[in-house]
């Protein structure tokens, strides 16, 4: 099953990542970040990520640090 | 199990930008940095970094840096250059640049270095203000936008009109290649690394000048969330600025 790494520690919350996901696996999480805003979360449970890397490449802060294809 | 994507090895292991959140230094840094890891140019590498938020690639990207004074760079890079090919040594020597650094204080050198057709490369982030001192009109503002030092918008009778570096740079006969991309979806973002690696490749081939000017997002300054700030790149500055190739010798 396809997935992708966030780092909690660099996300910044700028939600960049949550937007441009085509299967829309991305959400707002109840966490509270660095910058004091909620940080992203990966949440797929149907396996729907299709390995795409679209979520990494708009990342300004390479916060997501993997995407892996399986 | 196929890695698709995995950090640059050439970004410093647990660095983190200090960028504004949303900021597209950070994804100019990183398409930056998956080239020099494509071309295997980490180890030959010296960087050139700026006056401006660009400072802050010394920060992450794990090649060899210098710190020049603002608008300085190009001037910089140049005796690198040269002192090392002096003594046998290819360097591969590259500036990162604000458009305030690049085009404004530094319009002098920046423009003799291509002119010179010095075998650099040059990266300038256009987020058309002074974005480290706290926003105001750049050399790049665009006419009607509102800065801290042009409150109710940039007029021809008092700020003059912007410059369009990239063209300016590819009117210089030394320069190679020169182009404008921008940062604000993921077909430009491909784009942009396309453009980077060919004008490090042009470097490599020792063809002159390269340069690539990159639209980016201030959402800071801009008083806009990075997602609007990516629609204002795509619906106005792309169409005052306009994205493309306008020097590139090799397809002449
Ligand atoms: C000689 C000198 N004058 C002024 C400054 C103050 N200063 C620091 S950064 C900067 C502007 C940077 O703007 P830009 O190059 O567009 O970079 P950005 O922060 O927008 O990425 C200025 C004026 C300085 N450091 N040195
Ligand atoms: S890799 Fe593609 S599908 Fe998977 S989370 Fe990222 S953007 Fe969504
Ligand atoms: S793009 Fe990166 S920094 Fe922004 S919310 Fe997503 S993981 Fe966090
Ligand atoms: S001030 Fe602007 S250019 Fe500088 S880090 Fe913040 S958003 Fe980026
Ligand atoms: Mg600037």
């Amino acid at each position: 099953m396809s997935h992708i790494k966030i780092d909690n520690n660099k996300c910044k919350s700028c939600y960049l990542c949550v937007d441009v996901c085509p299967k829309k696996l991305i959400k707002k999480s109840e966490t509270i970040g660095k910058t004091g805003e909620y940080i992203a979360q990966f949440c797929d449970k149907n396996n729907e990520c299709i390995a795409c890397a679209q979520c990494a490449m708009v990342c300004p802060d390479i916060a997501i640090t993997e995407v892996i294809k399986s | 199990m196929q890695t698709i994507f995995s950090t640059p090895k050439s970004i410093k292991e647990n660095s983190t930008f200090t960028f504004c959140p949303g900021c597209d230094h950070g994804v100019a840094i990183k398409l930056v940095a998956q080239v020099i890891d494509e071309l295997n140019l980490q180890e030959e590498t010296i960087a050139v970094a700026s006056s401006g938020c660009s400072v802050f690639l010394y920060d992450s990207l794990d090649v060899d840096c210098i710190e020049s004074p603002h608008g300085r760079a190009c001037a910089v890079a140049t005796g690198i250059k040269r002192a090392h090919k002096a003594q046998g040594n290819n360097k591969f020597v590259f500036t990162y640049q604000g458009d305030g650094d690049f085009a404004s204080i530094g319009l002098g050198e920046s423009l003799h270095s291509a002119l010179r057709g010095e075998n650099i490369t040059a990266i300038c982030i256009n987020n058309t203000n002074y974005g480290m001192t706290g926003g105001q009109l750049g050399p790049t503002t665009a006419m009607g936008q509102i800065t801290t030092t042009s409150q109710s918008g940039r007029n021809k009778e008092y700020h003059g009109f912007p410059i369009k570096t990239a063209e300016h740079i590819a009117l210089c006969e030394g320069s190679s290649f020169s182009a404008r991309v921008a940062l604000y979806d993921i077909k430009n973002i491909i784009n942009a690394k396309k453009q980077i690696k060919k004008a490090f490749e042009y470097q490599q081939k020792g063809l002159g000048f390269s340069f690539v000017e990159i639209l980016s997002s201030c959402p800071t300054n801009w008083k806009l969330s990075p997602k609007d700030s990516h629609k204002k790149i795509q619906e106005e500055l792309s169409k005052i600025y306009p994205l493309g190739i306008f020097k590139d010798v090799e397809n002449e």
